[in-house]
């Protein structure tokens, strides 16, 4: 990709925001709606300068970002290494997999009162929930990239001689990159998206979600959206970090084109 | 000396629930892809298989390369039998198979890592076999950056790369265009006529069975089994003038009589069957 492409990318995921911004900012200067439903702009961004210079919103912004991380991490880890379980035994596959599947349809903020009831309200139930979540994009893409791995990749390894670790190291991990990766872009998104619930359903001081909460508590709109637009730029900062490492590593082209 | 024997090779395959097949006017849920091929190969030669689609061509290569067991019968490789891939062996696919994620200097590299041949050493070896194709400057590229030609000579050079006695070529070049197809089929000839390996390839194409082969086996509609083989009096080396020549013509009115009828009869068996899809 070349500068002009690049920047012309650039220009254009910014574009929808920028008339976002200019349609709030004219509808609150043509008195629409009252400030106390929606503020304009400049009071969110007020709002957020104060945060960051009085109110340490910093500090909320890195305990989010742990927590989202190390859940992230969790999650990323189990779910992979349980995607390549059952990916390459048939046996484990008809063990695990239809429970797995049933368990899947449980939204996992279901589980939220009996995670808290068994572990209390501190920060490993945050944890858990948002490697739960990271857990089935993971675990779902590992387990189908294994899968699909090319019948004549895994002939010419026999052809060659090839054992099994290298079976799994030389082929069917390679092989299956395209899809691990989908997974954990997958899995990052449904991190950050389960921090909220994390924040909000688990009571916590510090986090993104207790701004939020605060700001709902105090009617202070301006801090709610402060709150949303900070998870949202982190999320998508992150996610689009995660694309940029994985497509810069990737030489042959082989990962597919929407991740 | 013959590298390769096989002894009334029969190998049946179990269809999928609710496909059926007429064998003989009796429906079955069995299909006999090869019913008792017999077939010596001798050290050194081309020898070229072609027969109508669902002979069993394929899956006979498959059985010399040990990728695949037969029902019944058995082929012997160096007087020994066939139970697993060999060292001995080499393969190339339709769809070339080169890994994305390599490059094709490592993609040659593949064979001769589980070898354990040494980094320089393959590094050798796999810059010889690009230069003999003509891809010397290619070596950095991935697949993704290579024409389809470039990669099946990739692929083949891959194959060669472990210096295989026996190389089983499953159609190589049907994926080409018919120009790229005839410079690989020179390539091919001119490179193999300089090493002592055994080819068995498999093509529908009769005009590239009787360039390239010493001898051509006929392989009759399913069941498979060997129904003529016909030596292919060209001289050699050879090289693409040939193809214009009456001999050649000649050469290729012998498959096309051994070949004819099998295809016919194979397409009446398909239109018999319609419980069946290729």
């Amino acid at each position: 990709m070349n500068i002009s492409k690049r920047t012309k990318s650039v220009l254009g995921s910014i574009l929808l925001p920028v008339v976002l911004i200019i349609l709030w900012q004219y509808i609150f200067s043509a008195g629409y709606i009252a400030s106390a439903i929606l503020p304009s702009p400049h009071q969110v961004i007020k709002t957020f300068i104060i945060h960051f210079t009085e109110n340490e919103y910093s500090f909320h912004i890195i305990s989010s970002l742990k927590r989202v991380l190390s859940g992230f991490f969790i999650g990323i880890v189990s779910g992979f290494l349980f995607g390549l379980f059952i990916g390459l035994s048939r046996t484990a596959e008809k063990i695990f997999s239809p429970s797995f599947n049933a368990v899947r349809q449980i939204s996992i903020i279901g589980w939220i009162p009996l995670i808290v009831m068994w572990f209390g309200v501190n920060e490993f139930p945050r944890i858990i929930i948002i490697a739960a979540a990271a857990f089935y994009p993971i675990a779902l893409n590992t387990f189908a990239g294994v899968r699909n791995v090319p019948r004549e990749y895994v002939e010419l390894a026999s052809v060659y001689g090839y054992n099994r670790l290298k079976l799994i190291t030389r082929i069917i991990l390679p092989s299956a990159l395209p899809s691990i990766a989908t997974g954990i872009t997958l899995a990052l998104g449904m991190s950050w998206a389960m921090l909220m619930a994390a924040e909000l359903f688990i009571p916590t001081n510090i986090g993104i979600g207790t701004r939020i909460q605060i700001g709902r508590e105090k009617f202070n709109m301006a801090l709610i959206l402060v709150g949303i637009i900070t998870v949202g730029s982190l999320g998508f900062a992150m996610t689009s970090i995660v694309e940029i490492i994985a497509h810069a590593a990737d030489r042959g082209r082989i990962l597919r084109k929407e991740i | 000396m013959d590298i390769i024997v096989a002894k009334d090779v029969r190998k049946k395959f179990k269809l999928k629930h609710g496909q059926q097949v007429k064998n003989n006017g009796i429906i079955s849920n069995e299909i006999d892809a090869l019913g008792g091929f017999d077939l010596n190969i001798k050290k050194g030669e081309f020898l070229v298989l072609v027969g109508p689609s669902g002979s069993g061509k394929s899956v006979f290569l498959d059985i010399v390369g040990g990728l695949s067991a037969p029902t019944s019968g058995v082929v012997y490789l160096d007087n020994k039998p066939v139970d697993a891939p060999s060292e001995k062996t080499g393969y190339v696919f339709q769809q070339y198979a080169l890994f994305p994620w390599r490059t094709a200097l490592s993609n040659i590299e593949f064979g001769l890592e589980s070898r354990g041949v040494v980094k320089e050493e393959r590094i050798k070896i796999a810059r010889e076999l690009l230069s003999l194709f003509g891809l010397s400057d290619f070596e950095d590229r991935y697949p993704y950056q290579l024409s389809g030609g470039m990669q099946q000579r990739v692929a083949i050079a891959r194959a060669l790369a472990t210096k295989p006695e026996v190389l089983l070529m499953d159609e190589p070049f049907a994926a080409l265009d018919a120009q790229t197809r005839e410079i690989l089929q020179n390539e091919l000839i001119r490179i193999w006529e300089g090493t002592d390996t055994t080819v068995i390839f498999v093509t529908h194409s009769i005009d590239e069975a009787v360039f390239l082969a010493d001898r051509v086996a006929v392989v009759t509609a399913r069941p498979g089994k060997i129904k003529e083989i016909i030596e292919i009096d060209l001289p050699r080396p050879r090289n693409g003038d040939i193809r214009s020549s009456s001999e050649f013509a000649a050469n290729r009115h012998k498959v096309w009589g051994a070949l004819k009828a099998e295809v016919n009869k194979a397409q009446q068996e398909w239109k018999l069957a319609p419980g069946f899809t290729d």
